[in-house]
């Protein structure tokens, strides 16, 4: 006799069980609309960045930033302006450009900065760089910041 | 406490009093049953988005929340062949003693040296600061105890490694037919120690019972 | 200057919640095992004075009716009692607490228990993705149940009840803060309209509320007019009609002490005060747990308007760098509080004082000192706080 159905994970059967994606709003804009705005926002970036302009390129990057499945590139491409942003700005500058966001991009920064932390092996990840400003951004945001970073279903 | 591995620690220490915000909650899936849903994974809305911390590729340490648990897990730095092997020894001799150190899992994380896996009920029968402080405290030790284990490990390897040549130095001494040239007799050979391996420097006496470096480990 | 908090350390395991008499002299508290204790008030010390037991998992939730004397117990064991003070049949001079199952028909653990305004109802959460509505059945002489299934999606964490005895909130770990109908065609009477609608028949979904940034629902909370509902998630926000986030820990339960003002507390182990209104927003006023305030706990209070230990505090506000050396947290509570529930309700139904109960086993009854921020310093502990 098979006894390959007591394998079956009954409870992934169950019509009530709640689904990943059921846990939040999805992203209403179509995957390549994202990919071409990621790449916008990139160059924009770096045009701030050759100005100097750290808190014009991070208010770019941290609007409405790539979020749900199927949108990989896009995020890939956030991460790596994000990083670039990170990386060109001086430690003694970072609590007031921190100072100077408002708590959608204080939570979206955290999001990044967890997600930099999270992918080592990337040339641009640089680990002091990130827990540097980790430091700095859970002293100014508060703990709260990353709780929210654990909720949120968008993860980016 | 070095200044490099601070901002590593304090990421660690408001994390996971983030994640350390636990509450006793029943099973939704088995009637009558209370477990860690962080281990089960049965119900995917009580899972929160697991987090990693890095300094370095080598060194991380990975905390996966949820409702009623949390696992950390943490990579431990291992520079070379001996660092690996102390530390599987090292989280060997705990993980085989997890009653003891109650919040310990017996089996890492793929990819992790070693996990916690601490429940509502442990930060309600402890100070949910003082597990987060004791965590703290072990990643501040053990590295410590790594090498310090490995500068004993090497100290040793050089004491059994002398007194073994010497020996040997000796009976060779004996057995040689031919005079050999008295100048060199009076020295020992040296053995210093470089890169965590015990190596002869040369000399011409050396080269008659050890033609290369001995590697301990 | 608000008085100080009275602080009673009940015990050295969790109180996982609690609940007072109406005249506040006995309490029944759940020290997270299978029973309940009642404490009575003696020279002002709390001793118990009775066991309830019967259940035979954790009890969860405890609510004692002001109005008939009754308390409910629910428990991780998927059952509740309805616990009546009756005379002893050995010896009638004395009384004891009398237990009678309620039939809930759920098969997960419940949750969380709390009586309706007029008493004649009580609604259980459970993790079977439904609350049940208890009434007493006089004919059988039991307490049967209706359930309220849809669209509850994951366990029920909490309930409030509206003012009405209709309307029911509830919180529940699929993000979401729901307002539902429990009408029960024989015990209510049809209920004026409210903001919440004017046709309530049972299961009627008035609302549906979750927050962008996810987070189980802890607690809810109707004001006292019911016109308005907040509740507490775990992204450490209190939602009303907006959306206020905190820099602190999940908050995990609230209550409303006036129609502007709310008390939430829980894992950052001190109660907090945010005041507001519709036109005006809502804001973090106060924590009750004012430790510059002195004298403020009933243990040494050395050390605590020391420099450096209030510098200590303002690192572990705004850090999460919480441990001294000495090793207590400079809260009251040293653990997660479990429980806030309104001690002394005035006339107008505003609160003036609360209860707290916590996993580090302690009572606490607190003064809400109307508001008033009590000290300067306090700014210095919540400046790292961002509201909008």
């Amino acid at each position: 006799m098979s006894t390959a159905f007591r394998k079956i994970d009954i409870d992934a059967l169950d019509e009530d069980v709640l689904l990943e994606t059921e846990l939040y709003e999805p992203d209403p804009r179509d995957p390549h609309t994202v990919l071409d705005d990621a790449k916008q926002k990139t160059a924009q970036v770096r045009s701030s960045l050759s100005r100097n302009d750290i808190a014009g390129a991070l208010n770019v990057i941290l609007f409405e930033p790539p979020y749900g499945p199927n949108v990989d590139d896009a995020k890939s491409l956030t991460l790596n302006a994000l990083l670039l942003i990170l990386n060109s700005t001086k430690a003694t500058d970072i609590s007031g450009i921190l100072r100077n966001l408002d708590i959608d991009q204080q939570d979206t920064l955290m999001k990044y900065l967890y997600k930099g932390m999270g992918s080592q092996g990337l040339a641009d990840v640089n680990g002091s760089v990130l827990l540097s400003w980790h430091e700095k951004l859970t002293e100014i945001a508060g703990i709260g910041c990353i709780v929210r970073v654990m909720t949120d279903r968008r993860t980016v | 406490m070095s200044n490099a591995l601070r901002p590593y620690l304090a990421a660690v220490r408001s994390t996971l009093t983030a994640a350390m915000t636990l509450e006793n909650f029943a099973s939704q899936v088995v009637e009558r049953h209370n477990k860690p849903e962080v281990e089960a994974r049965a119900s995917r809305e009580v899972l929160l988005t697991p987090l990693v911390i890095s300094r370095n590729e080598n060194e991380r340490v990975l905390i996966e929340p949820s409702v009623n648990s949390i696992r950390l897990s943490i990579s431990i730095k291992q520079a070379d062949e001996i660092e690996k092997i102390l530390c599987h020894k090292f989280t060997r001799f705990m993980t085989m003693r997890a009653e003891s150190f109650i919040i310990l899992r017996r089996k890492p994380v793929p990819g992790y040296d070693i996990s916690f896996l601490i429940t509502n009920f442990h930060s309600e029968s402890m100070l949910k600061h003082k597990l987060v402080d004791f965590i703290i405290q072990f990643m501040e030790e053990v590295d410590k105890e790594i090498s310090e284990m490995k500068l004993s490990l090497n100290s040793r390897a050089r004491i059994v490694a002398e007194s073994y040549l010497i020996q040997s130095y000796e009976a060779c001494l004996h057995d040689l037919p031919t005079n050999p040239p008295t100048h060199t007799m009076s020295k020992r050979p040296e053995i210093c120690w470089l890169d965590g391996g015990v190596h002869i420097v040369e000399n011409r006496w050396s080269r008659v019972f050890l033609s290369t470096p001995v590697k301990s480990g | 200057m608000s008085a100080p908090p009275q602080v009673f350390q009940l015990a050295q395991v969790p109180l996982s919640c609690h609940s007072f008499n109406a005249s506040n002299d006995r309490l029944v508290v759940s020290l997270s095992s299978n029973d309940a204790v009642i404490y009575e008030s003696q020279d002002g010390e709390w001793k118990p004075q009775e066991t309830l037991a019967e259940h035979d998992k954790t009890i969860t939730s405890i609510d004692w009716g002001r109005l008939t004397n009754r308390i409910v117990t629910c428990s991780q064991d998927r059952n509740a009692y309805v616990w009546t003070e009756v005379p002893d049949p050995t010896s009638p001079r004395r009384l004891v607490w009398k237990p009678t199952l309620v039939l809930l028909r759920i098969n997960r653990a419940a949750t969380y228990v709390r009586w309706s305004p007029k008493e004649d109802k009580f609604a259980v959460a459970s993790g079977d993705r439904a609350i049940a509505i208890c009434s007493f059945d006089s004919e059988n002489d039991w307490w049967v149940s209706k359930l309220l299934k849809k669209p509850i999606r994951s366990t029920v964490l909490s309930v409030d009840w509206h003012p009405n005895n209709v309307l029911l909130a509830a919180g529940s770990a699929d993000n979401k803060a729901r307002v539902l109908s429990a009408y029960i065609k024989d015990v209510d009477k049809r209920p004026t309209p409210t903001v919440w609608g004017d046709k309530l028949p049972f299961n009627t979904v008035c609302g549906e509320y979750g927050n962008p940034t996810g987070g189980w629902v802890h607690s809810v909370g109707f004001s006292p007019s019911g016109d308005v509902l907040a509740f507490a998630s775990h992204d450490s926000s209190i939602t009303y009609d907006i959306h206020v986030r905190t820099s602190s820990l999940p908050f995990v339960t609230l209550t409303w002490t006036s129609e502007e003002g709310l008390i939430a507390a829980g894992h950052d182990c001190q109660p907090t005060l945010f005041k507001g209104s519709a036109h005006n927003g809502w804001k973090i006023i106060a924590s009750l747990d004012d430790a510059s305030a002195s004298g403020s706990v009933g243990r040494s209070s050395v050390g605590r308007l020391n420099n450096e230990a209030f510098n200590r505090f303002k690192n572990a506000d705004s850090r999460g760098a919480t441990a001294q050396s000495g090793g207590d947290l400079f809260t009251v509570h040293q653990n997660t509080i479990t429980s806030v529930r309104p001690y002394t309700v005035g006339a107008d139904g505003s609160v003036s004082r609360v209860s707290t109960s916590g996993v580090d086993g302690r009572l606490v009854i607190w003064q809400v000192s109307g508001g008033v921020p009590a000290v300067a310093a306090l700014t210095g502990r919540i400046g790292g706080m961002h509201l909008r």
